[in-house]
Protein backbone atom coordinates (compact mmCIF):
# COMPACT_ATOMS: atom_id res chain seq x y z
CA UNK A 1 0.00 0.00 0.00
CA UNK A 2 2.92 2.44 1.22
CA UNK A 3 4.85 1.37 -2.11
CA UNK A 4 1.40 2.45 -4.30
CA UNK A 5 1.53 5.81 -2.37
CA UNK A 6 4.85 6.41 -2.81
CA UNK A 7 5.01 5.68 -6.47
CA UNK A 8 2.19 8.03 -6.87
CA UNK A 9 3.72 10.59 -5.15
CA UNK A 10 7.50 10.00 -7.08
CA UNK A 11 4.93 9.89 -10.36
CA UNK A 12 3.19 13.53 -9.48
CA UNK A 13 6.62 15.42 -7.83
CA UNK A 14 9.46 13.45 -9.79
CA UNK A 15 12.34 11.12 -9.40
CA UNK A 16 13.94 12.94 -7.07
CA UNK A 17 11.97 12.45 -4.35
CA UNK A 18 11.74 8.62 -4.28
CA UNK A 19 14.65 8.23 -2.38
CA UNK A 20 13.47 10.30 0.62
CA UNK A 21 10.30 8.96 0.51
CA UNK A 22 11.12 5.84 0.42
CA UNK A 23 12.96 6.69 3.19
CA UNK A 24 10.55 8.12 5.95
CA UNK A 25 8.60 5.45 4.71
CA UNK A 26 11.11 2.60 5.55
CA UNK A 27 10.02 0.44 8.35
CA UNK A 28 10.92 2.40 11.53
CA UNK A 29 9.74 5.15 10.55
CA UNK A 30 6.70 3.28 10.62
CA UNK A 31 7.29 2.43 13.83
CA UNK A 32 7.78 5.81 14.60
CA UNK A 33 4.41 7.19 13.17
CA UNK A 34 2.54 4.59 14.48
CA UNK A 35 3.95 5.46 18.52
CA UNK A 36 2.23 8.93 17.80
CA UNK A 37 -1.11 6.57 19.44
CA UNK A 38 1.33 6.08 23.05
CA UNK A 39 1.38 9.80 23.29
CA UNK A 40 -2.54 10.73 21.86
CA UNK A 41 -3.76 7.58 23.95
CA UNK A 42 -1.62 8.96 27.51
CA UNK A 43 -2.90 12.46 26.88
CA UNK A 44 -6.89 11.32 26.39
CA UNK A 45 -7.23 8.97 28.99
CA UNK A 46 -4.35 10.67 31.52
CA UNK A 47 -6.58 13.55 30.96
CA UNK A 48 -9.79 11.23 31.67
CA UNK A 49 -8.26 10.49 34.83
CA UNK A 50 -7.21 13.96 35.93
CA UNK A 51 -10.77 14.77 35.78
CA UNK A 52 -12.16 11.73 37.81
CA UNK A 53 -9.02 12.13 40.73
CA UNK A 54 -9.78 16.22 40.40
CA UNK A 55 -13.63 15.88 41.17
CA UNK A 56 -12.88 13.28 43.56
CA UNK A 57 -10.14 15.69 45.52
CA UNK A 58 -12.59 18.60 45.21
CA UNK A 59 -15.31 16.66 46.77
CA UNK A 60 -12.84 15.22 49.35
CA UNK A 61 -11.18 18.57 49.98
CA UNK A 62 -15.03 20.11 51.20
CA UNK A 63 -16.42 16.98 52.71
CA UNK A 64 -18.03 17.34 55.65
CA UNK A 65 -15.91 14.17 57.10
CA UNK A 66 -12.58 15.88 58.61
CA UNK A 67 -10.28 12.63 57.72
CA UNK A 68 -11.68 13.02 53.73
CA UNK A 69 -10.98 16.66 53.66
CA UNK A 70 -7.39 16.04 55.29
CA UNK A 71 -6.98 13.28 52.68
CA UNK A 72 -7.94 15.64 49.71
CA UNK A 73 -5.92 18.44 50.92
CA UNK A 74 -3.21 16.36 51.38
CA UNK A 75 -3.27 14.94 48.04
CA UNK A 76 -3.83 18.54 46.11
CA UNK A 77 -1.20 20.10 48.03
CA UNK A 78 1.40 17.29 47.95
CA UNK A 79 1.39 15.72 44.61
CA UNK A 80 1.23 19.14 42.98
CA UNK A 81 4.48 20.12 44.96
CA UNK A 82 6.28 16.87 44.16
CA UNK A 83 8.40 17.42 40.52
CA UNK A 84 6.22 15.09 37.60
CA UNK A 85 9.37 13.47 35.98
CA UNK A 86 10.18 12.07 39.76
CA UNK A 87 6.28 11.31 39.86
CA UNK A 88 6.61 9.28 36.81
CA UNK A 89 9.50 7.25 37.49
CA UNK A 90 8.51 6.79 41.23
CA UNK A 91 4.96 5.98 41.20
CA UNK A 92 4.97 3.23 38.57
CA UNK A 93 7.99 1.34 39.89
CA UNK A 94 6.49 1.61 43.70
CA UNK A 95 3.10 0.42 41.85
CA UNK A 96 5.03 -2.46 40.46
CA UNK A 97 7.31 -3.50 43.64
CA UNK A 98 4.33 -3.24 45.94
CA UNK A 99 2.47 -5.58 43.81
CA UNK A 100 5.48 -7.65 43.55
CA UNK A 101 5.56 -7.21 47.08
CA UNK A 102 2.27 -8.99 48.31
CA UNK A 103 3.37 -11.54 45.09
CA UNK A 104 6.30 -12.53 47.16
CA UNK A 105 4.24 -13.19 50.50
CA UNK A 106 1.84 -15.07 48.42
CA UNK A 107 4.05 -17.39 45.99
CA UNK A 108 7.42 -17.41 48.02
CA UNK A 109 8.59 -20.06 50.06
CA UNK A 110 9.97 -18.97 53.18
CA UNK A 111 13.38 -20.75 52.14
CA UNK A 112 13.51 -18.65 49.52
CA UNK A 113 13.29 -15.31 50.74
CA UNK A 114 15.42 -16.04 53.92
CA UNK A 115 18.01 -17.35 51.12
CA UNK A 116 17.74 -14.19 48.88
CA UNK A 117 20.70 -12.17 48.73
CA UNK A 118 19.21 -9.02 47.56
CA UNK A 119 17.64 -9.88 44.62
CA UNK A 120 13.93 -8.44 43.83
CA UNK A 121 11.45 -10.01 43.76
CA UNK A 122 12.79 -12.67 45.88
CA UNK A 123 11.60 -15.63 44.16
CA UNK A 124 10.99 -15.88 40.27
CA UNK A 125 6.99 -16.62 41.22
CA UNK A 126 6.87 -13.28 42.38
CA UNK A 127 7.89 -11.39 39.13
CA UNK A 128 5.05 -9.31 37.80
CA UNK A 129 5.66 -9.05 33.98
CA UNK A 130 4.76 -5.99 32.85
CA UNK A 131 4.00 -5.05 28.82
CA UNK A 132 4.13 -2.45 26.58
CA UNK A 133 0.10 -2.15 27.25
CA UNK A 134 0.34 -2.27 30.98
CA UNK A 135 3.66 0.36 31.16
CA UNK A 136 0.65 2.59 29.02
CA UNK A 137 -2.13 1.95 31.82
CA UNK A 138 0.59 2.59 34.37
CA UNK A 139 1.57 6.32 32.59
CA UNK A 140 -2.32 7.39 32.26
CA UNK A 141 -2.36 6.59 35.51
CA UNK A 142 0.27 8.48 36.70
CA UNK A 143 -0.48 11.32 34.72
CA UNK A 144 -3.94 11.44 36.21
CA UNK A 145 -2.85 11.39 39.42
CA UNK A 146 0.11 14.19 38.60
CA UNK A 147 -2.66 16.44 36.98
CA UNK A 148 -5.46 15.54 38.87
CA UNK A 149 -4.07 17.75 42.20
CA UNK A 150 -3.66 20.27 40.05
CA UNK A 151 -7.48 20.07 38.17
CA UNK A 152 -8.51 19.14 41.86
CA UNK A 153 -7.46 22.70 43.11
CA UNK A 154 -9.49 24.45 39.78
CA UNK A 155 -12.24 22.40 40.24
CA UNK A 156 -12.32 22.97 44.13
CA UNK A 157 -11.75 27.11 43.58
CA UNK A 158 -15.03 26.50 40.40
CA UNK A 159 -17.19 24.94 42.65
CA UNK A 160 -16.65 27.81 45.52
CA UNK A 161 -17.81 30.54 42.25
CA UNK A 162 -21.44 28.23 41.90
CA UNK A 163 -23.74 31.07 43.17
CA UNK A 164 -24.70 30.01 46.32
CA UNK A 165 -28.47 31.01 45.79
CA UNK A 166 -28.68 28.40 43.26
CA UNK A 167 -27.73 25.47 45.66
CA UNK A 168 -29.94 27.26 48.48
CA UNK A 169 -32.84 26.57 45.86
CA UNK A 170 -31.70 23.05 45.21
CA UNK A 171 -32.00 22.59 48.73
CA UNK A 172 -35.70 24.20 49.80
CA UNK A 173 -36.65 22.51 46.81
CA UNK A 174 -35.76 18.67 48.84
CA UNK A 175 -32.45 17.40 46.87
CA UNK A 176 -30.19 15.39 48.98
CA UNK A 177 -27.26 16.67 50.03
CA UNK A 178 -25.52 14.41 47.27
CA UNK A 179 -27.46 15.88 44.38
CA UNK A 180 -27.50 19.12 45.23
CA UNK A 181 -23.04 18.17 44.85
CA UNK A 182 -23.28 16.29 41.42
CA UNK A 183 -26.64 17.69 39.86
CA UNK A 184 -25.76 21.61 40.74
CA UNK A 185 -22.44 22.17 42.25
CA UNK A 186 -20.67 19.92 39.65
CA UNK A 187 -23.36 20.83 36.55
CA UNK A 188 -22.79 24.70 36.81
CA UNK A 189 -18.90 24.67 37.84
CA UNK A 190 -17.70 23.94 34.78
CA UNK A 191 -18.29 27.24 33.08
CA UNK A 192 -15.99 28.42 36.14
CA UNK A 193 -13.25 25.51 35.92
CA UNK A 194 -12.94 24.97 32.04
CA UNK A 195 -9.98 28.27 31.96
CA UNK A 196 -8.30 26.37 34.16
CA UNK A 197 -8.13 23.01 33.36
CA UNK A 198 -7.05 24.20 29.82
CA UNK A 199 -4.27 25.09 31.53
CA UNK A 200 -3.83 21.60 33.17
CA UNK A 201 -4.44 19.92 29.71
CA UNK A 202 -1.49 21.94 27.74
CA UNK A 203 0.91 20.75 31.13
CA UNK A 204 -0.19 17.45 31.07
CA UNK A 205 0.26 17.27 26.82
CA UNK A 206 3.20 18.72 27.38
CA UNK A 207 3.88 15.89 29.73
CA UNK A 208 3.34 13.18 27.35
CA UNK A 209 6.63 13.67 26.17
CA UNK A 210 8.21 12.10 29.28
CA UNK A 211 6.53 8.64 28.64
CA UNK A 212 10.08 6.87 27.15
CA UNK A 213 10.92 7.16 31.30
CA UNK A 214 7.99 4.60 31.46
CA UNK A 215 9.66 2.09 29.46
CA UNK A 216 7.44 3.45 26.76
CA UNK A 217 8.70 3.41 22.78
CA UNK A 218 7.26 6.88 22.57
CA UNK A 219 7.52 9.07 19.86
CA UNK A 220 10.46 10.80 21.88
CA UNK A 221 12.52 7.94 21.79
CA UNK A 222 11.69 6.84 17.96
CA UNK A 223 13.14 10.58 17.15
CA UNK A 224 15.95 10.26 19.53
CA UNK A 225 17.17 6.69 17.34
CA UNK A 226 16.14 8.07 13.96
CA UNK A 227 17.75 10.92 14.31
CA UNK A 228 21.25 9.46 15.24
CA UNK A 229 23.78 9.06 13.45
CA UNK A 230 23.06 6.63 10.78
CA UNK A 231 26.21 4.56 8.95
CA UNK A 232 24.14 0.97 8.86
CA UNK A 233 23.06 0.97 5.19
CA UNK A 234 20.45 -1.95 5.90
CA UNK A 235 18.68 0.09 8.51
CA UNK A 236 18.19 2.87 5.91
CA UNK A 237 19.41 5.77 4.59
CA UNK A 238 22.90 6.82 6.12
CA UNK A 239 22.75 9.95 7.66
CA UNK A 240 24.41 12.15 9.94
CA UNK A 241 23.04 13.44 13.34
CA UNK A 242 19.74 15.03 12.12
CA UNK A 243 18.24 14.47 15.73
CA UNK A 244 17.18 18.27 15.17
CA UNK A 245 15.15 17.68 12.53
CA UNK A 246 13.49 14.88 14.68
CA UNK A 247 12.76 17.30 17.34
CA UNK A 248 11.56 19.96 14.87
CA UNK A 249 9.08 17.58 13.72
CA UNK A 250 7.74 16.89 17.01
CA UNK A 251 8.05 20.45 17.85
CA UNK A 252 5.01 20.96 14.98
CA UNK A 253 3.37 17.97 16.48
CA UNK A 254 2.72 19.72 19.95
CA UNK A 255 2.18 22.96 18.39
CA UNK A 256 -1.02 21.44 16.06
CA UNK A 257 -1.90 19.65 18.74
CA UNK A 258 -2.06 22.76 21.27
CA UNK A 259 -3.66 24.80 18.33
CA UNK A 260 -6.60 21.86 18.33
CA UNK A 261 -7.03 21.99 22.11
CA UNK A 262 -7.26 25.10 21.87
CA UNK A 263 -10.34 25.05 19.47
CA UNK A 264 -11.73 22.13 21.46
CA UNK A 265 -12.00 23.94 24.45
CA UNK A 266 -13.72 26.96 23.11
CA UNK A 267 -16.06 24.66 21.81
CA UNK A 268 -15.98 22.83 24.95
CA UNK A 269 -16.69 26.64 27.27
CA UNK A 270 -19.52 27.98 24.61
CA UNK A 271 -21.45 24.83 25.59
CA UNK A 272 -20.56 24.97 29.41
CA UNK A 273 -21.77 28.57 29.00
CA UNK A 274 -25.41 27.70 27.72
CA UNK A 275 -27.63 30.08 29.78
CA UNK A 276 -25.47 32.42 30.65
CA UNK A 277 -25.58 35.98 29.86
CA UNK A 278 -22.66 37.14 31.93
CA UNK A 279 -19.73 34.80 30.66
CA UNK A 280 -19.12 35.38 26.97
CA UNK B 1 -61.20 24.89 63.51
CA UNK B 2 -58.97 22.23 61.34
CA UNK B 3 -55.40 21.41 62.15
CA UNK B 4 -53.16 23.60 60.97
CA UNK B 5 -51.07 22.64 57.49
CA UNK B 6 -48.06 24.21 59.26
CA UNK B 7 -47.13 25.11 62.99
CA UNK B 8 -44.04 26.73 63.98
CA UNK B 9 -43.53 27.19 67.58
CA UNK B 10 -41.07 29.41 69.52
CA UNK B 11 -38.48 30.13 67.17
CA UNK B 12 -34.90 31.19 68.23
CA UNK B 13 -31.93 32.02 66.23
CA UNK B 14 -28.35 32.85 66.82
CA UNK B 15 -25.55 34.28 64.43
CA UNK B 16 -22.68 33.31 66.48
CA UNK B 17 -23.29 35.99 69.71
CA UNK B 18 -26.42 37.83 68.15
CA UNK B 19 -29.89 36.32 68.73
CA UNK B 20 -31.63 37.42 66.27
CA UNK B 21 -35.30 35.43 66.64
CA UNK B 22 -36.12 35.67 70.34
CA UNK B 23 -39.23 32.80 70.20
CA UNK B 24 -41.42 33.45 67.02
CA UNK B 25 -44.42 31.42 66.53
CA UNK B 26 -46.98 30.86 63.54
CA UNK B 27 -49.62 29.22 62.72
CA UNK B 28 -50.95 28.45 58.59
CA UNK B 29 -53.91 26.94 57.78
CA UNK B 30 -55.28 25.83 54.61
CA UNK B 31 -55.91 29.05 52.64
CA UNK B 32 -54.01 31.28 54.84
CA UNK B 33 -52.11 34.17 53.06
CA UNK B 34 -49.77 35.13 55.87
CA UNK B 35 -47.85 38.36 55.17
CA UNK B 36 -44.33 38.29 57.50
CA UNK B 37 -43.81 42.71 58.02
CA UNK B 38 -41.24 44.72 59.51
CA UNK B 39 -38.10 46.89 58.72
CA UNK B 40 -35.03 45.28 57.37
CA UNK B 41 -32.83 43.72 60.09
CA UNK B 42 -35.77 42.60 61.94
CA UNK B 43 -35.44 39.14 60.80
CA UNK B 44 -38.50 38.58 58.80
CA UNK B 45 -36.63 36.60 56.37
CA UNK B 46 -34.48 34.54 58.57
CA UNK B 47 -37.67 33.83 59.80
CA UNK B 48 -39.06 31.97 56.98
CA UNK B 49 -35.56 30.31 56.29
CA UNK B 50 -36.11 28.77 59.09
CA UNK B 51 -39.29 27.46 58.45
CA UNK B 52 -37.91 25.29 55.88
CA UNK B 53 -34.49 24.73 57.61
CA UNK B 54 -32.39 26.81 55.01
CA UNK B 55 -31.27 27.94 58.30
CA UNK B 56 -31.40 26.08 61.60
CA UNK B 57 -33.13 27.49 64.85
CA UNK B 58 -31.22 26.71 67.98
CA UNK B 59 -34.76 25.95 69.64
CA UNK B 60 -38.43 25.75 68.84
CA UNK B 61 -40.69 23.22 66.96
CA UNK B 62 -41.82 22.85 63.49
CA UNK B 63 -44.61 20.88 62.14
CA UNK B 64 -45.69 20.07 59.20
CA UNK B 65 -49.70 18.50 59.23
CA UNK B 66 -48.64 17.60 62.89
CA UNK B 67 -45.74 15.66 62.17
CA UNK B 68 -42.86 17.34 64.34
CA UNK B 69 -39.65 17.49 62.73
CA UNK B 70 -37.20 15.91 65.04
CA UNK B 71 -33.66 17.55 65.94
CA UNK B 72 -30.68 16.42 68.11
CA UNK B 73 -27.78 18.12 69.23
CA UNK B 74 -24.40 17.60 67.07
CA UNK B 75 -20.89 18.14 68.61
CA UNK B 76 -20.56 22.04 68.78
CA UNK B 77 -23.61 22.64 70.71
CA UNK B 78 -25.62 23.23 67.96
CA UNK B 79 -28.85 21.56 66.64
CA UNK B 80 -29.53 19.26 63.51
CA UNK B 81 -32.21 17.60 62.51
CA UNK B 82 -31.80 13.75 63.22
CA UNK B 83 -33.56 12.72 60.02
CA UNK B 84 -32.41 13.76 57.09
CA UNK B 85 -35.19 12.28 54.90
CA UNK B 86 -37.89 14.08 57.29
CA UNK B 87 -36.11 17.39 56.45
CA UNK B 88 -36.34 16.41 52.31
CA UNK B 89 -40.16 15.55 53.38
CA UNK B 90 -40.87 18.98 54.94
CA UNK B 91 -38.63 20.65 52.02
CA UNK B 92 -40.99 18.86 48.92
CA UNK B 93 -44.30 20.09 50.76
CA UNK B 94 -43.16 23.58 51.39
CA UNK B 95 -42.18 25.33 48.40
CA UNK B 96 -39.96 28.75 48.33
CA UNK B 97 -39.80 31.67 46.02
CA UNK B 98 -36.64 33.72 46.59
CA UNK B 99 -36.07 37.33 46.21
CA UNK B 100 -33.37 36.46 43.80
CA UNK B 101 -35.31 34.29 41.85
CA UNK B 102 -32.48 31.49 41.80
CA UNK B 103 -33.62 29.39 38.97
CA UNK B 104 -31.02 26.94 38.29
CA UNK B 105 -28.95 28.97 35.42
CA UNK B 106 -27.59 25.96 33.59
CA UNK B 107 -31.49 24.53 32.92
CA UNK B 108 -34.27 25.85 30.75
CA UNK B 109 -37.52 27.16 32.21
CA UNK B 110 -38.88 23.61 31.90
CA UNK B 111 -36.38 22.07 32.67
CA UNK B 112 -36.01 24.06 36.02
CA UNK B 113 -40.02 23.20 36.46
CA UNK B 114 -39.54 19.35 35.89
CA UNK B 115 -36.34 18.81 37.95
CA UNK B 116 -37.57 18.41 41.29
CA UNK B 117 -40.81 16.86 40.71
CA UNK B 118 -39.25 14.25 38.55
CA UNK B 119 -35.89 13.99 41.08
CA UNK B 120 -36.92 14.59 43.91
CA UNK B 121 -40.84 13.22 43.88
CA UNK B 122 -39.66 10.60 41.69
CA UNK B 123 -42.72 11.85 39.22
CA UNK B 124 -42.62 9.96 35.38
CA UNK B 125 -41.17 12.84 32.97
CA UNK B 126 -44.31 13.00 30.70
CA UNK B 127 -46.15 13.23 33.50
CA UNK B 128 -43.76 16.10 35.17
CA UNK B 129 -43.84 17.59 31.86
CA UNK B 130 -47.05 18.11 31.54
CA UNK B 131 -47.65 19.64 35.03
CA UNK B 132 -44.67 22.04 34.14
CA UNK B 133 -47.06 23.13 31.55
CA UNK B 134 -49.82 23.60 32.85
CA UNK B 135 -48.07 25.89 35.66
CA UNK B 136 -45.93 28.02 33.29
CA UNK B 137 -48.89 28.64 31.37
CA UNK B 138 -50.46 29.67 34.49
CA UNK B 139 -47.74 31.89 35.29
CA UNK B 140 -48.15 33.27 31.68
CA UNK B 141 -44.79 32.05 30.48
CA UNK B 142 -45.16 28.78 28.65
CA UNK B 143 -43.94 30.81 25.69
CA UNK B 144 -40.90 30.98 27.02
CA UNK B 145 -40.37 27.03 27.87
CA UNK B 146 -36.77 26.12 25.92
CA UNK B 147 -34.94 30.02 26.91
CA UNK B 148 -32.47 29.79 29.72
CA UNK B 149 -33.31 31.85 32.82
CA UNK B 150 -30.65 34.50 32.01
CA UNK B 151 -32.48 35.64 28.63
CA UNK B 152 -35.66 36.40 31.28
CA UNK B 153 -36.69 39.61 32.37
CA UNK B 154 -36.67 39.33 36.13
CA UNK B 155 -40.57 39.48 36.58
CA UNK B 156 -41.00 36.38 34.64
CA UNK B 157 -37.90 34.69 36.12
CA UNK B 158 -39.76 35.04 39.42
CA UNK B 159 -43.11 33.93 37.38
CA UNK B 160 -41.45 30.53 36.36
CA UNK B 161 -39.94 30.30 39.94
CA UNK B 162 -43.55 30.83 41.19
CA UNK B 163 -44.26 28.02 38.81
CA UNK B 164 -41.29 26.10 40.19
CA UNK B 165 -42.82 25.65 43.07
CA UNK B 166 -46.38 25.37 42.05
CA UNK B 167 -45.01 22.07 40.24
CA UNK B 168 -44.17 20.41 43.38
CA UNK B 169 -48.17 20.65 44.57
CA UNK B 170 -46.79 22.12 47.74
CA UNK B 171 -48.81 22.45 50.67
CA UNK B 172 -48.13 26.06 51.57
CA UNK B 173 -45.36 28.46 49.58
CA UNK B 174 -42.53 30.78 51.54
CA UNK B 175 -42.13 33.45 49.22
CA UNK B 176 -38.98 35.72 50.27
CA UNK B 177 -39.23 39.17 49.79
CA UNK B 178 -40.71 38.44 46.02
CA UNK B 179 -40.87 41.60 44.62
CA UNK B 180 -37.90 43.68 45.85
CA UNK B 181 -35.33 42.63 43.23
CA UNK B 182 -37.58 43.60 40.53
CA UNK B 183 -37.73 46.52 38.55
CA UNK B 184 -40.91 48.58 39.72
CA UNK B 185 -42.90 48.00 36.30
CA UNK B 186 -42.48 44.50 36.59
CA UNK B 187 -43.54 44.07 40.02
CA UNK B 188 -47.09 44.45 39.25
CA UNK B 189 -47.01 41.45 36.75
CA UNK B 190 -45.45 39.08 39.65
CA UNK B 191 -48.43 40.45 42.61
CA UNK B 192 -50.80 39.59 39.88
CA UNK B 193 -49.80 36.00 40.05
CA UNK B 194 -49.32 35.59 43.89
CA UNK B 195 -52.90 37.52 44.12
CA UNK B 196 -54.52 34.84 41.80
CA UNK B 197 -52.99 31.83 43.75
CA UNK B 198 -54.75 33.61 46.93
CA UNK B 199 -58.14 33.90 45.55
CA UNK B 200 -57.63 29.78 44.68
CA UNK B 201 -56.68 29.06 48.33
CA UNK B 202 -52.76 28.41 47.72
CA UNK B 203 -51.64 28.55 51.39
CA UNK B 204 -48.65 30.95 51.12
CA UNK B 205 -46.25 32.76 53.88
CA UNK B 206 -44.98 35.90 52.16
CA UNK B 207 -42.07 38.33 53.59
CA UNK B 208 -43.18 41.96 51.88
CA UNK B 209 -42.85 45.58 51.68
CA UNK B 210 -45.76 45.87 49.62
CA UNK B 211 -48.43 46.98 52.22
CA UNK B 212 -50.97 47.17 49.38
CA UNK B 213 -50.42 43.62 48.77
CA UNK B 214 -50.41 42.88 52.69
CA UNK B 215 -54.23 44.93 53.34
CA UNK B 216 -55.42 43.96 50.09
CA UNK B 217 -54.81 39.86 49.91
CA UNK B 218 -53.51 38.54 53.30
CA UNK B 219 -55.90 37.06 55.80
CA UNK B 220 -53.13 37.60 58.44
CA UNK B 221 -50.38 39.87 58.84
CA UNK B 222 -47.44 39.63 61.48
CA UNK B 223 -45.70 43.00 62.08
CA UNK B 224 -41.92 42.00 63.32
CA UNK B 225 -39.25 43.93 64.95
CA UNK B 226 -36.34 43.16 66.22
CA UNK B 227 -36.49 39.16 65.95
CA UNK B 228 -40.27 39.32 68.13
CA UNK B 229 -43.97 39.83 66.92
CA UNK B 230 -44.79 43.31 68.08
CA UNK B 231 -48.37 42.86 66.53
CA UNK B 232 -50.10 40.41 64.63
CA UNK B 233 -53.77 40.45 63.34
CA UNK B 234 -56.12 40.75 60.35
CA UNK B 235 -54.02 43.58 58.38
CA UNK B 236 -57.44 45.95 57.23
CA UNK B 237 -57.77 46.08 60.94
CA UNK B 238 -54.24 46.23 61.86
CA UNK B 239 -53.14 48.75 59.11
CA UNK B 240 -56.13 51.13 60.22
CA UNK B 241 -55.98 51.10 63.55
CA UNK B 242 -52.18 49.74 64.81
CA UNK B 243 -52.32 49.49 68.59
CA UNK B 244 -48.41 49.14 68.86
CA UNK B 245 -45.95 52.29 68.83
CA UNK B 246 -43.81 51.09 66.60
CA UNK B 247 -46.42 49.58 64.11
CA UNK B 248 -47.97 53.13 63.40
CA UNK B 249 -44.07 54.47 62.81
CA UNK B 250 -43.56 51.50 60.32
CA UNK B 251 -46.70 52.48 58.48
CA UNK B 252 -46.12 56.23 58.66
CA UNK B 253 -42.86 55.25 57.06
CA UNK B 254 -43.97 53.09 54.63
CA UNK B 255 -47.03 54.89 53.31
CA UNK B 256 -44.72 56.94 51.22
Amino acid sequence: MIDTIVNALVGLLGEDWRAGLEYITNGKHMAWYASFKFTLIAAVAGAFFAVIFGLLGAAAKQSKFAPLRWIGSFYVNIVRGVPDVLFFIFFPLAFEQTVEYFFSRARCTAEEIANNAGSWPPCDAAQWYLSGNDYLILACVSLGLVYGAFAANVIHGAMISVPKGQLEAAQAYGFTEKQVFWRFKVRQMWVYALPGLSNVWMLLLKATSLLSLLQIADIVLWADRLGAPNYLARAGLVHPDWRWKYYLALFIFYIIMAMISERVFRALQNRASRGMVTVN
Amino acid sequence: MTSPVLSVTNIKKRFGDLEVLHGLSLEAHSGDVISLIGSSGSGKSTFLRCINLLEMPEHGEISLAGDAIKFKSDRNGGRIASDPQQVQHLRTRIGMVFQQFNLWSHMTILQNVMEAPVRVQGLPKAEAKEIALEFLDKVGVADKRDAYPAFLSGGQQQRVAIARALAMRPDAILFDEPTSALDPELVGEVLGVMRQLAQEGTTMIVVTHEMAFARDVCNKAIFLHQGLIEEQGHPSEMFSNPSSERLKQFLSNTAN
